[in-house]
């Protein structure tokens, strides 16, 4: 027996037990952090949520000792917001009325490269282990805790398709990480080709030498603790065949490129489409759950991802938490795109041929074949465009809107997911007018154009998702622009969009229409100019699993003048049987809240709006 | 040409050794304004007869016209009785880990074996007087305190030295039990030898005191002093625009704060038996650090700091048997808020309010001796439970606690053997990963070492006995919760074993912090 093999059985026991007892003893006790964490379904219905989505690092300083290199002056730099901060703002949150946050990613990531930070979160180094600036898992589940006990659920960011800037090619093979290996501009709008990231190669990134090409470039992963440039965690992907080593995405219509290329910036793209790599990531993803209890994943740039991945990832998650109590898990991804069809395809249950399907199942190990269900549900992104930029913003024609919606059953998912939501896909799109990733509405927009985007986004089918600092009428261009400091707000709560929010949260929690009702377009129009309906869009919220709720929702995003859902003659007609008074319960300059409409003989509703305005009317009994 | 007094100031410390460059080299904004005005005042009266040759070189003939006001009149007729008194503590060894490296100091709790602390001297050099015109006792201490790395070792010809002790003290002040002190000073009460640690008092300020011993055998003493250790916590300096329209920046003080501690101890003793004794000691700290502001990481934007408060409550029962050094004590201490931090720390892990409100400790301490014949057994423990202000639990919210025996046996009056052994233990507010795809649990780390000194004591037999010649073997098992508290590819994260095999010497004479403090 080894020295250490004695020493650990004479003293590990009774001597040990006695310093032990003494340490927690009494008040000398850490509560909670032996206390372990049982999962548990904490969302009923998630038509029934409000997001809000919260860059940690922007949001609330609650714990000062992880301020590690923050420089709160510069946009692209840590600012110092943590998961404690984020917990002392619940109030807040509270207040406005919101029933889920979504927070940044949790992991490790590179802290900073060529001196813009990882604060967003999108940067990955270690799967495994809690972000540091953020806090330590204690504090994570902290917050998850609180917010539960709250009604507030908690959804994470996850990133599968790529790692931050950890390795370099060795083109030249000096060992070294060259600035400028070769590049002319020719081939890309990059002009020097460095070896973290150099232009896409189909066959991979070649080494070179003076006498030509010398094969397959060899990838080394720096070693800069400070900077936390270090090999990635969990140690599967420090081998090389886990990426695809193709290089720079230069066109993202490529499709070869679009999923096998790095991610601009130097994130290195992970071969989604090996078992140890889906298995590292549901291992990965499904541990932080096992360890917080959070209720959801957003997940980042799903279009970059191999679809076989999202069907191992989304079974395999839902299998391994429903297995430990929690269903109701909501996953929902991120296509960056406007075209519906290529969105909505990450949440259709379809099989892939037979022979794709058997590759597939060789990751299988717990014997559960791969079936055809991905994702819960996906950003509205299709509808950012067409509705949010170029109708309320822009002040196009209505009838977009109603083509898109027109569209949804074509291209999303309309069978729940085995062990998910409950719900068809189709049915749990997320709502958004700005994110991190796109200007802030009033960049370019007003505050009237903002006033009925929200009006929409919270009256329309699926879940709405408010980025932080909406309510506080945040205004800033692209990134990191748009990734302001809240504390710069002082959380004040009396502001006109931020009673604006509080009042449609409230109106949503008190009409069960507006969260689970069927959804129908009652007026739309193609007119831009003076025609009396130009840029009124009208929908009826009812039916389904409403009850008798329902909800008829009249925005004119016409930014000229006083509109109708009325042309040549012909008004709007709705479902509601003549005789019904429907009473305003929003309101607007010139229409009070409480102002009545009846509803006419043959459902016709006669109704006017100034410019930028809408209306939510409600039978007079449910008001 | 007029000089000022700093000027005198550095020559004379250029003049008494070369081996105190960093003196010499000291600018004339030292921050120590008082040694000019006292050198010319205590040098005439304090060197003896056949000194004189030596001051003329070192207090150079502008002295009086510069100082007069230094060198009142009045002078000589107080002319005391009394010397120079030179007292050291120290503490030095050389020792391997047994694969060739260096040995380090292993302990993971805050308070470990004395065994492998590293090197570290006191120079003491004291000045007490009797002024038998008054009847005042005056003693001037002065301790320099020197550390790791010895110049030997490293090559490199410089150190690490402090200033531990700078102050006056007088004593008989109306009444016999009454004294008083001012400047820098060491100022605690009963350590744990064996832990090299001080659990009740021990509070390094500047600052002044009094003190009051009864006939009774009760003292009671107070004492206020400050501290602004050099962090961003207590200070914030910033560049701005030279003033006057002149070129250039100017330093400014935006934050500028200093800490006030102050203390308040009581004590009782009582007569056990013939020679034996008890005492009971209350003991208590407030500390407050006012508020201020500072810029923040935005420049040109500030922000307010708040006030901080603490306090300490503590109190300690002591006996001894009066024979050797036999003694038992016990120690309770709670500190709260700034006090919870220690006087020379910068808090973390700050609460939502930025303040280190809710910041506390709890300790429970334990030391003794027993001695007979020609045994003796050393003993001591801790456990110590720290919560720093920010409501969730982290990696700097600990429990730790430490049992540790030393028994000893003289073979000879001058030559004996211990042997020691420990078992310590922390836990941490913290959930860590191990190894690889473990799940994460709460870091708890234990080392339980054994080691065997064999002596040699000059002095005679007695675990109090100094100096002391020793070697030293220790042995310890470091589990993988400590093996955790080290980065990657540290030795003491990789390796659970660990020796310290060495040669070493402890002393301590004539010092005013060390030997004959123990009870």
């Amino acid at each position: 027996m080894r020295v250490s093999e004695v020493l650990r059985t004479c003293l590990r026991g009774p001597v040990a037990s006695v310093v032990f007892a003494a340490l927690t003893s009494g008040c000398m006790s850490f509560d909670g952090l032996d206390e372990p964490v049982t999962l548990a379904t904490h969302v009923a219905d998630w038509r029934d949520q409000v997001i809000y989505q919260v860059l940690v690092d922007r949001f609330a300083n609650g714990d000062t000792s992880n301020d590690y290199n923050i420089a709160p002056a510069a946009p692209a730099r840590w600012h110092g917001g943590d998961w404690a901060g984020l917990e002392s703002k619940l109030d807040y949150l509270d207040e406005l009325g919101i029933t889920s946050i979504w927070i940044s990613p949790v992991y490790r990531n590179v802290d900073t490269d060529a001196e813009v930070d990882g604060y967003h979160g999108y940067w990955p180094q270690d799967f495994t282990a809690p972000n540091p600036h953020f806090g330590d898992v204690m504090a994570l589940r902290s917050l998850v805790k609180e917010a539960h006990r709250r009604g507030i659920s908690i959804i994470i960011d996850v990133v599968t398709n790529h790692i931050g800037q950890l390795f370099y090619y060795d083109i030249n093979l000096n060992g070294h990480a060259d600035d400028q290996v070769r590049g002319s501009g020719e081939q890309s709008p990059v002009v020097h080709i460095n070896e973290y990231d150099p232009d896409f190669d189909p066959r991979g990134i070649q080494s070179e030498t003076s006498l030509g090409e010398a094969g397959p470039a060899p990838i080394i992963f720096n070693h800069e603790p400070v900077s936390n440039h270090m090999p990635p965690e969990p140690a599967v992907l420090q081998r090389a065949e886990m990426y695809n080593r193709r290089g720079r995405t230069v066109n993202f219509d490529d499709p070869d490129q679009l999923l096998h290329g790095d991610f601009p910036g130097g994130l290195k793209d992970l071969d989604t489409t090996r078992c140890e790599v889906k298995q590292a990531m549901v291992d990965s993803y499904a541990r932080w759950v096992e360890l917080t209890d959070v209720d959801g994943f957003r997940i980042d740039t799903i279009k970059h991802v191999d679809r076989e991945f999202w069907r191992f990832f989304a079974q395999k998650v839902r299998q391994r938490l429903a297995a430990k109590g929690k269903t109701n898990f909501f996953m929902f991804g991120e296509a960056f795109d406007g075209r519906p069809e290529l969105v909505g395809a990450y949440t259709k249950s379809e099989l892939p041929s037979q022979d794709q399907l058997a590759r597939e199942n060789e990751c299988v190990s717990d014997g559960r074949q791969i079936t055809g269900d991905q994702l819960d549900g996906v950003f509205h992104f299709p509808q950012y465009f067409q509705a949010i930029r170029d109708v309320f913003r822009d002040g196009q024609s209505t009838d977009r809107i109603e083509k898109l919606w027109s569209e949804r059953t074509q291209h999303y998912g309309l069978e729940p997911n085995e062990l998910g939501t409950g719900l068809a896909p189709v049915r749990t799109l997320v709502n958004f007018i700005d994110n991190h990733d796109v200007p802030r509405f009033l960049f370019q927009g007003d505050k009237a154009g903002l006033g009925i985007a929200l009006l929409f986004i919270m009256t329309e089918e699926g879940l709405p998702c408010v980025y932080y600092g909406t309510e506080q009428e945040y205004r800033g261009g692209n990134d990191p622009a748009n990734r302001e400091d809240m504390q710069l707000s002082g959380f004040e709560t009396t502001g006109g969009t931020f009673q604006l929010v509080q009042t449609l949260t409230r109106l949503r929690k008190q009409h069960v229409a507006l969260r689970r009702g069927d959804q129908a377009v009652v007026w739309a129009s193609s007119r831009t100019g003076d025609e009396e309906d130009a840029g009124v869009f009208a929908y009826e919220r009812a039916g389904g699993d409403a009850g008798d709720s329902y909800a008829l929702v009249v925005i004119n995003a016409n930014p000229n003048h006083t509109a109708s859902p009325a042309y040549n003659g012909a008004p709007m007609k709705v479902s509601q049987p003549g005789g019904t008074v429907l009473v305003d319960v929003l309101g607007n300059k010139t229409a009070p809240v409480g102002t009545k409409y009846v509803v006419g003989s043959g459902g016709t509703v006669t109704i006017a709006l100034p410019p930028k305005t809408g209306a939510l009317l409600v039978p007079e009994a449910q008001k | 040409m007029p000089r000022s007094p700093c000027f005198f100031a550095l020559l004379v410390a250029a003049s008494v050794s070369t081996t105190l460059p960093a003196l010499a080299e000291e600018p004339p904004a030292s921050p120590l304004p008082a040694v000019p005005a006292a050198v010319p005042a205590a040098v005439p009266a304090a060197v003896p007869a056949a000194v004189p040759a030596a001051v003329p070189a070192a207090v150079p003939a502008a002295v009086p016209a510069a100082v007069p006001a230094a060198v009142p009149a009045a002078v000589p007729a107080a002319v005391p009785t009394g010397g120079f008194v030179f007292g050291s503590y120290g503490r030095v060894s050389s020792a391997g880990d047994g694969t060739g490296g260096a040995a380090r100091e292993s302990d993971i709790v805050a308070h470990g074996s004395r065994l492998d602390t590293s090197n570290y001297v006191e120079l003491e050099l004291r000045r007490e007087d009797h002024w038998d015109k008054v009847g005042i006792d005056t003693r001037i201490v002065s301790t320099l305190a020197v550390g790791n790395p010895i110049f030997h070792y490293d090559a490199n010809f410089d150190a690490q030295i402090a200033v531990r002790n700078l102050y006056l003290e007088a004593s008989g002040l109306g009444t016999k039990g009454v004294s008083a002190w001012a400047g820098s000073r060491m100022y605690r009460g009963d350590d744990i030898y064996l832990l090299n640690f001080w659990p009740l008092d021990n509070l390094n300020t500047l600052g002044a005191g009094v003190r009051y011993q009864a006939p009774t055998r009760t003292t009671a003493q107070v004492h206020m002093g400050f501290g602004r250790p050099d962090s961003p916590f207590y200070r914030q300096q910033a560049a701005r625009p030279a003033p006057l329209n002149q070129f250039g920046a100017a330093t400014v003080d935006l934050l500028d704060r200093q800490r006030w501690i102050g203390s308040a101890r009581i004590e009782q003793q009582f007569s056990l038996g013939v020679k034996g004794g008890l005492k009971v000691i209350g003991y208590g700290e407030g500390h407050r650090l006012p508020a201020g502001q500072r810029e923040s990481a935005r420049a040109g934007v500030y922000e307010d700091v708040p006030e901080e408060t603490g306090f300490v409550v503590g109190g300690q029962l002591g006996a001894w048997t009066g024979e050797r050094n036999t003694h038992l004590n016990v120690f309770a201490r709670y500190a709260e808020g700034l006090a919870a931090y220690g006087e020379f720390a910068s808090p973390t892990g700050l609460g939502p309010d930025r303040s280190t409100r809710g910041a506390h400790e709890l300790l429970f301490a334990v030391g003794g001796n027993w001695e007979w014949e020609r045994f003796a057994v050393m003993g001591a423990a801790y456990v110590r439970s720290f919560r720093n202000a920010s409501p969730s639990l982290d990696l700097s919210d600990v429990d730790e606690g430490i049992v540790m025996a030393r028994p000893q046996v003289w073979f000879l009056d001058w030559l004996g053997l211990g042997l020691e052994g420990s078992l310590q233990v922390q836990q941490r507010g913290a959930l860590v990963t191990l190894e690889a795809g473990d799940e994460p649990t709460p870091l708890v780390a234990m080392m339980p070492r054994v080691g065997i000194v064999p002596f040699v004591s000059p002095a005679g037999r007695g675990s109090f006995s100094r100096p002391m010649l020793w070697l030293i073997y220790t042995v310890g098992y470091r589990d993988a919760g400590a093996r955790a508290l080290y980065p990657n590819d540290d030795v003491f994260r990789v390796r659970s074993v660990e020796q310290f095999i060495g040669a070493g010497a402890e002393w301590w004479f004539g010092s005013s912090s060390y030997g004959g403090g123990i009870l």
